[in-house]
């Protein structure tokens, strides 16, 4: 084996992405205090209990709202079918916790549907009639709306390019529309639906925003109170065990399931495009009806409710700054995407160059950083530092490096590159594979260097998975709360962290303008990439 | 040219001591207006991260002596002694102008109450009886009359452990674990919501008696949650428990000195200014709290305006950190949520 520049910074940058792995199970075997103990079962069965409710909650939901808006827009003609294909895939832009905030404002005693209706009947108590969406309930559907969108995404693209020829031998099977639907097409995208679902279900259990704003005791909330509250490292230890169980379960099926979808993409040559069957009359209209609903549900709805409050109280928005959130957030992007794209690259090139299996390993293993919920990647990153501070830096006599690391745009960046991380380097890796090596070999024979190949032949055949993954750091990083939260510069705010700040204060109303910067900017990079996101 | 490089680094060097910096886990938008006018007094820059509680306490202990936080300001006594029961506060040596302006209660050797709150109980005059509220006290709360009539946020809440703790400490532990489970089986629901969905769930006739801090209630009031709220917030009024006894319940907002804060000159002015009648002035109009200075009213729309109502002026708030698991054992036990 070949000891060059690709596996050493292969190798680092695994090993940056594996510190928070590291950290979450060494520092927790230190004793702890635990004046609760006798609680300790009561609450290990209520986090669990409570996490596997929401899970199963939310995975019918986005499997039901996915697969069901998928079907129709890829098989069928109907009213407003072009629109509905994009228009699904901006609840893209609305995080789970603003869509709480949202749904708690609307429902709420005295609430906004209490305003609607009393507008519309006259005084009356209409309290008492109006449905609660709060706790459980409250989670499942604000991350529900909030994650569907993966399911659509990828069932659609699966559905797109599932031969016709497939359809063909239900038909000449003599298979009713039903029965082709339920034997043959969902079984040939059952990959694809899988790997949407297990995207739902990782970022279901690192959800901190929306089911500790409903009070929902989870792992992830619980592996916080106990870590950061109650000093109980050892209780922490075994809850972040069973969390990992659960994620690094549901990475593999993901992983395996992205594979396997991979089969399915037919060749070329024998693509035969598909007849949409058009629909007429009622069916048509209902077609049209449920698509809406799940439009209007999952993106009207929120950030309707934002407008209201934004009109209502347009001081708000004269209050904020804008501009300089804009400019921050702004900041952050061109950063973190610079620094993902530069890495992404390099250990992609050095993969493909050396073609070596020890690499695609360090590789494989640098990308689950993103299966860590964000709020105890943040507070893991701040441990690793000081302990590495106090001992190895402080044994050297080498001064302090924790300013450097913490509360800086420097510790941001890195630990937004650890959890985004996988969606870089997949992106590329993807496009990479569209390259064929021997376009490579043509190269070296006309004599370019491997710096040249890379800058003029990789380079401007990646350009659109390139675009593609700059926008999509760039929607996650405006969404980002519990990173940004815990790990900003003094002075220094973006759109999520001003709604985040409003919204404990009990003045949603005020959360509302930042919220729906956030959304419309989010929505704007969301349909700038439609195209490349459904894959036409 | 020498001048002019010495003029440069005279204003470098300034522009660079001349600063204070906050750790904020109590983020009124009002907050930084004040620290704006403290700016213009002194010339003294003040920086702010906000954020939650918990997580800026660990951010702090993890950056140890590296931190160049000075103040660290949150609400609720509770909270500051548990910060400082880690040792990340140190001595301030307050100033006897400090001293004299802020009861012994509401303060210890390193942090100080800037603002004050109660937590009291509302009511709806529809069907809570004048008879019902005669000499009622925190501790009334557990009689069978009010079987399935109150509303309180979750025992995983700072307020109620403050306010256990408070119990603990002037009717002890047995006492309190029996009054915590019969207020449990008097609860209306399952608890769920902040302190204003407690009034809210009053106002719409879920319950008859809500647990909630007073400036929930101003805000309603103030309009800024709408038209809706306001009328709402008029279908409830507030009652200050234990007038015959030792007063109601007060917390505070607060503002301690880090342990390696090096600007501490700087901190001590701003904690100073905080508490002078302009600032004192400028919270009770924002945040709706209680000043700290006595010469300072509240605003016109918080219960209790005209300070008309007894304090519980003897049990020290620095206690609320010291019963703190002690009330969240009772309250687990009594099987609050």
């Amino acid at each position: 084996m070949k000891i060059n520049s690709w596996y050493i910074s292969s190798f680092l940058i695994s090993l940056v992405v594996a510190i928070p792995i590291f950290t979450v199970f060494s520092s927790f075997f230190e004793n702890t205090s635990g004046s609760l103990e006798i609680f300790k079962n009561t609450f290990l069965y209520e986090y669990i209990y409570n996490s596997i409710i929401l899970l199963i909650g939310v995975l019918i939901l986005t499997l039901l709202i996915g697969t069901i808006c998928a079907y129709l827009v890829s098989f069928y003609n109907f009213p407003g079918v072009n629109f509905f294909k994009w228009a699904l895939i901006l609840s893209f832009a609305v995080p789970a916790y603003i869509y709480a905030y949202s749904l708690t404002a609307f429902f709420e005693n005295y609430g906004t549907l209490y305003s609607i209706l009393k507008n519309l009947l006259g005084e009356g108590n209409y309290n008492q009639s109006i449905p609660k969406f709060d706790g459980m309930i409250g989670a499942v559907i604000s991350i529900s709306f909030s994650l569907f969108g993966y399911v659509y995404v990828l069932t659609r693209a699966s559905f797109h390019y599932q031969s016709e020829n497939l359809i063909e031998i239900g038909r000449n099977l003599g298979f009713t529309k039903k029965k082709t639907l339920f034997s043959i097409i969902l079984p040939a995208s059952r990959p694809a639906i899988v790997a949407g679902l297990s995207l739902v279900a990782m970022e279901t259990l690192s959800d901190f925003g929306a089911v500790a704003f409903f009070g929902v005791s989870t792992l992830t909330t619980g592996i916080y109170n106990s870590w950061i509250s109650l000093d109980d490292l050892a209780f922490a230890n075994q809850l972040s065990f069973f969390l990992l169980v659960f994620i690094l379960g549901l990475f593999f099926i993901e992983n395996l399931s992205r594979k396997q979808a991979q089969y399915h993409t037919p060749a070329r040559g024998r693509f035969k495009k598909k007849e949409k069957i058009s629909l007429h009359g009622f069916k048509g209209y209902l077609a049209s009806l449920v698509c809406f609903l799940v439009f209007f549900l999952s993106f009207v709805f929120p950030i309707s409710q934002m407008f209201y409050w934004t009109l209502k109280f347009p001081e708000n928005l004269t209050s904020l700054n804008t501009n300089e959130l804009f400019i921050n957030t702004l900041y952050l992007i061109f950063l973190t995407s610079l620094v993902l794209l530069l890495f992404s690259f390099l250990s992609n090139y050095g993969n493909r160059v050396s073609r070596s299996k020890l690499l695609n390993i360090f590789s494989t293993f640098s990308i689950t950083g993103y299966a860590i919920p964000g709020i105890i990647l943040a507070v893991a990153y701040i441990t690793f530092i000081s302990w590495f501070d106090n001992t190895i830096i402080n044994h050297f006599n080498l001064g302090s490096f924790k300013k450097i690391f913490i509360g800086s745009t420097l510790g941001l960046v890195i630990v937004y590159f650890i959890r985004f991380y996988s969606l870089a380097f997949n992106g590329i890796k993807t496009g990479y594979e569209k390259i064929n090596r021997s376009i490579d070999e043509s190269s070296y024979l006309l004599g370019y260097s491997k710096l040249k190949t890379f800058l003029e032949i990789h380079i401007p055949y990646l350009k659109n998975s390139i675009f593609l993954i700059g926008i999509l750091i760039t929607i996650e990083i405006i969404k980002e709360l519990p990173i940004t939260l815990i790990l900003r510069p003094f002075n220094f705010e973006t759109f999520a962290t001003t709604a985040y700040i409003f919204a404990s204060q009990d003045l949603l109303e005020a959360a509302a303008v930042p919220a729906l910067f956030l959304i419309l900017i989010a929505s704007t990079f969301i349909l700038i990439t439609s195209r490349y996101i459904l894959e036409d | 040219m020498r001048k002019l490089i010495i003029l440069f680094l005279f204003i470098c060097s300034n522009s660079i001591s001349a600063e204070v910096n906050i750790f904020s886990a109590r983020h009124y938008d009002s907050d930084l207006e004040l620290y704006k006018k403290f700016t213009e007094q002194t010339g003294i820059k003040v920086n702010v991260v906000s954020g939650n509680d918990k997580a800026l306490q660990k951010r702090i202990i993890e950056e140890d002596k590296d931190c160049v936080g000075d103040i660290y300001i949150t609400s609720d006594a509770g909270r500051l002694g548990a910060f400082e029961s880690k040792g990340m506060l140190q001595h301030a040596n307050w100033s006897d102008e400090i001293k004299k302006k802020v009861p012994i209660i509401f303060r210890s050797d390193s942090w100080v109450g800037i603002a004050k709150r109660a937590r009291i109980i509302f009511y709806s005059p529809e069907r809570v009886n004048q008879s019902e509220l005669q000499n009622l006290n925190y501790e009334s709360l557990s009689e069978p009359n009010w079987k399935g009539r109150i509303v309180i946020r979750k025992s995983d809440n700072i307020y109620n452990q403050s306010l256990v703790s408070s119990l603990i400490e002037n009717n002890g532990k047995d006492e309190t674990l029996k009054w915590a489970k019969s207020l449990v089986t008097n609860m209306a629901r399952s608890p769920k919501g902040n302190d204003r969905a407690q009034i809210l769930a009053v106002a719409a006739g879920e319950a008859d008696l809500a647990i909630a801090n007073t400036y929930y209630y101003a805000l309603m009031l103030s309009g800024q949650k709408g038209e809706e709220q306001k009328n709402a917030a008029k279908k409830v009024l507030p009652f200050f428990p234990n007038q015959n006894n030792r007063g109601t319940h007060m917390n505070i907002s607060g503002a301690g000195l880090l342990k390696f804060s090096p600007n501490k000159s700087n901190a001590v002015k701003l904690i100073e200014f905080l508490l002078s009648e302009e600032s004192q002035k400028h919270i009770v109009n924002n945040t709706y709290e209680y000043a700290m200075l006595e010469n300072i009213s509240p605003n016109e729309l918080v219960p209790g305006k005209d300070l008309d109502f007894k304090q519980d002026n003897e049990t020290d708030v620095k206690l609320y950190w010291d019963n703190q698991s002690e009330a969240l054992k009772i309250m687990l036990l009594a099987g609050w949520k």
